[in-house]
């Protein structure tokens, strides 16, 4: 039986070659991921290894206030610095600050990372510590007006020791003089991240650190080990203060980025397993066109004495040899895909820091185990139903396109998981917050059951989409037509690979149309403003509360106020976010509704509320909540006012002089300028740019752009998921290709006799180009039906997420459709070459 | 070859086909096989020629040079007054849609097509319609009126055929080919089809070529051509089955 396992394997090695592709694809994504995301956390692991190299002790404000946005947290008293100085044990203890600090490059543009922190720090004067950076070279900054640059900055931009550069604060951008050059070990930066590192005085001057550090690092004297000292200096610092070792710390910090890694790994392998879904669509029915060709052959074995479970066990080896030589290939083209995934992030501003690909034997294993798993599964459904086929068969003569029956059998199974994908989903969407699993289960469900139903409207479907090429297309449309008819449960599985991708870009698309819909209506019900100021890095970074003083007083300007984020945690424990803002020119800019008190009242302090937050809470105005702020400690402040959603202002609103209190960073992340009433426009934005023109790098956009500039960040998110969803779309179109080079070869015959009765090669291509058309468009059809259910309900699901509005692009969703069929056609080209090749005569004489 | 040779060698311009010192090769060297070994031959309109042969006389690759379905190593073959062995796939192609009829021994139809689209097949892909007075005709003569609609699979096997030969003569062919049309076919069926075919040449004009193994079959035609080791080796008018029989002995068909 081996012998003929291995012969089927070579007499039908194209196909076998293109349903392996689809394995390449899809464990080649799998393994690319994980060899990605190990890389990354190598890279961070080392990293920061490197960076707490020396440090015996680290001391750090207890309580961290992380949001998705940064961690905040306490900083340390000099006086505490001293008291661990005193500790026995202690060699040295020596503080350290660190906050933003972002470069002007020579050509008078900030210098922008992609995403990762521009920072600026102190440099360590005890010789142990100095271990974590390496002088490249000239010298550490000594005193005010120097600075030293990493190496990758300084490579960027050309920054060399002696040249004048530069840098942006909180407070006003100020001059330095370079005076040298510093890597981390081997890299040349920290992950990305831009480093100015100043000498302790003017670090904590030019950082906002008057009296404090973020960080107090120990380094312990001979023969204390750092376990000893980290209880002596905890025992010390009291309970307000978290005490690691450097192990600790440097553990801690990987720990925090092992969840970064592992939330890309896991929205990366969602997409792989769209890809693996996909593909093993494609392997049932290259397997089922396959074993049904060769019915006569499997018939003849069982003549000769095969039993069922010789022919079964033939046939999933086969699978499984085509699962494992294509998963081998995957696992390596996963190493491509690694790379090709790290430039994708790169080019949508999302640089991933890498040292050298890892691959893991865990990767190998994984991608080896998917492939061979996923195509042995997805051959046993046509293997059995293969099997089944009766000794006689070998005798019969076969009958040709002979239409299978769809039986009652499917229309229930086909139904009661579509029903069981829809409960699963909605249920996922609609309690409990969003369930994810949930929702995932549901959406395979449907697509399950819908491609068990899909046979179903296969035949009518095509009849429809068939018409205009079986009218304006001669002959060779109407056979295009006919043909995809003809065996509704092969178009119908070919087209149900396509429809699965169709399905979720269609999905993305609606969903970004919502996002784009409700925020420009969000934007033009509560923005009052005319000019909105964004930060550096494309809005990333924030800018000096200057640029808001500065706008306030240029002539034209009525008001100017910045917002400033902050988190704090309420007495549950639970972290919030909230929103410093000024309050007369804030909400002159933005229009909020007062349900109660007086929004004016936080500016002396106190807190203002949303509606539906309140309520939650029973907090009425005059009520005081207890907030746990990063620096200050708890504070008991009081509700002055309750205010409507406006989906700009959150849930929780106090006056600048509370925030100033309470966090160590005055940075603005946005700023809202409204023109004096009067004011022609041109004056108006030249008094905005006049500003703004001292602060290099921030965006300065009226309302109309800045509202296109949220639209194209959205935008920019779609087509990444489109890039990501590109290679489902890509093996569903491999699908169609094998399809239709297997019905080529089934109808050899056919072919021949349309060529000797006169049909021109030409006339053969579109015949086969149109069906594949015809099943394109299908599975478009079908897919954009379930997409729109999708787009419908994750909008309805995420009113209060604040995607209000449900945008039905239709244009785009078009397009898609279109699309679908013009790669119908360009797949086509193939499987038609190859029919046009047929020998007439090897075709129609009966041999 | 100019004109005069070839009406020396017995044929003219106005046979339906001809065919000139045909020779087709295979291989080449030591497994060189020669199928066709200067075959002369011509097709007068409106005749109804058989062609037979023992297996491997080369009967069936002649028909083929001249429908031009293959092309041939050596020599002439005529459609008309259009040489063959020149044209492009594109132009052959043509020639055969508009030129040529064929009925082949199995899978002459289109699964997916009715007898009626089968029919009128080599038309819907020029691009035309059939003559409706000429399609129910020729429909009529078959005897297919009412099983039009159907389609391949619900047809029987004759009825399958005379749908081909339906097909075949349709287009108002220079010239028909039918391979082994009857092969697969009993023997009362057979004479059915052969009945029809033989009034299509009485009735309609038609000039047809056969090959068959078949001596009733062949009986049905005008005159035998007999064929062995690629060379004509007996041309036979009026013949009966008993005639070809007793010839096919002589020379061990």
């Amino acid at each position: 039986m081996w012998r003929f396992t291995w012969r089927g394997l070579l007499a039908h090695k194209l196909r076998l070659a293109l349903t392996g592709l689809a394995v390449v694809l899809g464990v080649g994504f799998v393994s690319g991921t994980y060899v990605l995301t190990d890389t990354i956390d190598k890279t961070f692991t080392q990293l920061f290894s490197d960076v707490t190299k020396g440090i015996d002790v680290a001391v750090r404000g207890k309580e961290s206030f992380t949001t998705q946005a940064m961690e905040q947290r306490q900083p340390v008293p000099e006086a505490v610095r001293d008291q661990i100085a005193r500790v026995e044990g202690v060699k040295a203890a020596e503080g350290n600050v660190f906050g933003y600090a972002q470069f002007v490059g020579k050509d008078g543009r900030p210098v922008t990372t992609g995403g990762a922190p521009t920072l600026g720090t102190s440099v360590y004067t005890t010789p142990e510590l100095q271990g974590s950076v390496s002088l490249r070279s000239g010298r550490l900054p000594a005193g005010p007006g120097e600075v030293a640059v990493d190496a990758g900055t300084a490579e960027k931009e050309g920054f060399k020791a002696g040249d004048r550069i530069r840098i942006l604060f909180q407070g006003p951008p100020r001059e330095f003089t370079v005076t040298g050059v510093v890597g981390f070990g081997e890299a040349d930066n920290m992950a990305g991240a831009t480093l100015a590192a100043f000498e302790m005085g003017t670090a904590r001057q030019v950082l906002n650190r008057p009296g404090v550090f973020d960080e107090v690092d120990v380094v312990a004297a001979p023969g204390v080990s750092p376990e000893v000292l980290r209880d002596r200096v905890r025992a010390r610092v009291g309970p307000g203060y978290q005490v690691q070792t450097g192990a600790e710390y440097a553990e801690e910090n990987a720990r925090a980025i092992g969840q970064f890694v592992d939330f890309i790994n896991i929205a990366l392998l969602a997409f792989a397993f769209v890809a693996l879904f996909v593909g093993s669509f494609i392997i049932v029915n290259t397997f089922s066109i396959i074993l049904a060709q060769r019915a006569r052959e499997l018939a003849l074995l069982r003549c000769l004495g095969a039993s069922r479970r010789q022919l079964l066990r033939s046939v999933l080896a086969e699978s499984a040899l085509v699962g494992l030589v294509a998963s081998v290939v995957g696992v390596g083209t996963g190493i491509l895909i690694a790379v090709g995934l790290r430039e994708l992030f790169s080019a949508f501003g999302g640089d991933l820091p890498t040292t050298s690909l890892q691959v893991r034997p865990r990767t190998v294993a994984m991608g080896l185990a998917v492939g061979l798993l996923v195509t042995v599964l997805a051959s046993l459904l046509p293997a059995l139903r293969a099997t089944r086929v009766p000794p006689v068969a070998a005798v019969q003569e076969a009958t040709m396109a002979a239409p299978a029956r769809i039986g009652p059998v499917r229309i229930v199974l086909g139904g009661l998981l579509t029903a069981a994908g829809v409960a699963l989903l909605l249920a996922g969407l609609f309690t409990g917050g969003g369930e994810l699993s949930l929702t995932a289960a549901g959406a395979v469900a449907i697509f399950l059951g819908v491609s068990v139903l899909s046979p179903l409207v296969a035949r009518p479907l095509s009849r429809l989409l068939g018409w205009p090429f079986a009218r304006w297309a001669g002959q060779p449309g109407k056979l295009a037509r006919q043909n995809a008819m003809r065996i509704p449960r092969r178009t119908a599985a070919t087209a149900a690979a396509l429809m699965i991708g169709l399905a979720l870009v269609s999905l993305v698309t609606i969903v970004a149309a919502s996002m784009k819909a409700s925020v420009t209506r969000v934007l033009d019900e509560t923005i009052a403003a005319d000019y909105v100021i964004t930060g550096p890095s494309g809005g990333m970074a924030g800018f000096s509360s200057d640029l808001v003083r500065r706008l306030a007083s240029q002539p034209g300007i009525e008001s100017a106020a910045g917002v400033r984020p902050g988190a704090f945690k309420l007495d549950d424990g639970s972290t919030q976010g909230l929103a410093g803002v000024d309050p007369p020119a804030y909400f002159r800019t933005v229009r909020t509704e007062t349900i109660a008190g007086d929004l004016a009242g936080i500016a002396s302090g106190g807190l203002a509320v949303q509606e539906e937050t309140a309520e939650r809470h029973g907090w009425s105005v005059g009520d005081t909540v207890t907030m746990r702020f990063p620096v200050g400690g708890t504070e008991r402040l009081q509700i002055k006012a309750v205010y409507a959603e406006n989906q700009l202002n959150g849930s929780y609103l106090i006056g600048l002089s509370t925030y100033q209190r309470h966090y160590a960073d005055q940075l603005d992340a946005i700023a809202l300028v409204k023109a004096r009433p009067g004011t022609p426009l041109d004056a108006s934005r030249a008094a905005v740019d006049r500003a703004a023109a001292a602060f290099p790098g921030v965006e300065v956009r009226d309302q109309a752009e800045f509202k296109r500039s949220q639209a194209a960040q959205i935008d920019q998110i779609l087509i990444l998921f489109y890039v990501l969803l590109a290679l489902a779309v890509v093996i569903a179109f491999i699908g169609i290709i094998n399809t239709l080079a297997l019905s080529v070869l089934e109808r050899v015959r056919e072919l021949g006799l349309l060529r000797a009765v006169g049909m021109t090669r030409g006339q053969l291509r579109a015949m086969i180009r149109w069906e594949a058309v015809i099943i394109s468009v299908l599975g478009a059809v079908l897919g954009l039906a379930i997409g729109v259910f999708f787009g419908w309900t994750l909008v309805y699901a995420l009113e209060e997420e604040g995607i209000t509005e449900f945008a039905f692009p239709a244009g785009t969703l078009l397009g898609l459709v279109i699309a679908a069929g013009v790669v119908g056609f360009v797949s086509a080209v193939l499987p038609g070459r190859r029919a046009a090749r047929i020998d007439v005569l090897r075709a129609v004489t009966t041999e | 070859m100019d004109q005069e040779e070839t009406a020396a060698a017995g044929t003219g311009p106005a046979d339906a086909a001809r065919a000139v010192d045909v020779s087709k090769v295979y291989g080449a060297g030591d497994t060189e096989v020669r199928a066709l070994d200067g075959v002369t031959v011509a097709f007068p309109p409106g005749r109804f020629t058989a062609v037979m042969g023992p297996s491997g006389s080369g009967k069936s690759t002649l028909l083929h040079c001249l429908a031009g379905l293959d092309r041939v190593s050596g020599g002439e073959v005529w459609i008309g007054d259009t040489e063959l062995s020149g044209l492009s796939d594109r132009r052959l192609t043509l020639l055969r849609r508009e030129r040529v009829g064929f009925v082949f021994q199995a899978f002459n139809l289109i699964p997916t097509l009715t007898a009626e689209e089968n029919v009128a097949l080599p038309l819907a892909i020029a691009g035309e319609r059939p003559e409706k007075g000429w399609l129910d005709r020729v429909v009529a003569q078959l005897g297919l009126g009412k099983r039009l609609g159907h389609r391949p699979t619900e047809l029987s096997g004759g009825e399958q055929q005379r749908v081909a030969v339906a097909r075949a003569l349709l287009s108002r062919p220079t010239i028909v080919f039918a391979d082994e049309p009857t092969g697969n076919l009993d023997s009362r069926t057979s004479a059915e089809l052969l009945t029809f075919m033989r009034r299509s040449v009485d009735e309609f004009g038609q000039t047809i070529v056969m090959v068959t193994h078949d001596p009733s079959a062949a009986a049905y035609a005008d005159r035998v051509l007999f064929l062995a080791d690629g060379r004509i080796v007996e041309e036979m008018d009026a013949p009966t089955a008993e005639k070809v029989l007793d010839f096919l002995k002589g020379i061990g068909g």
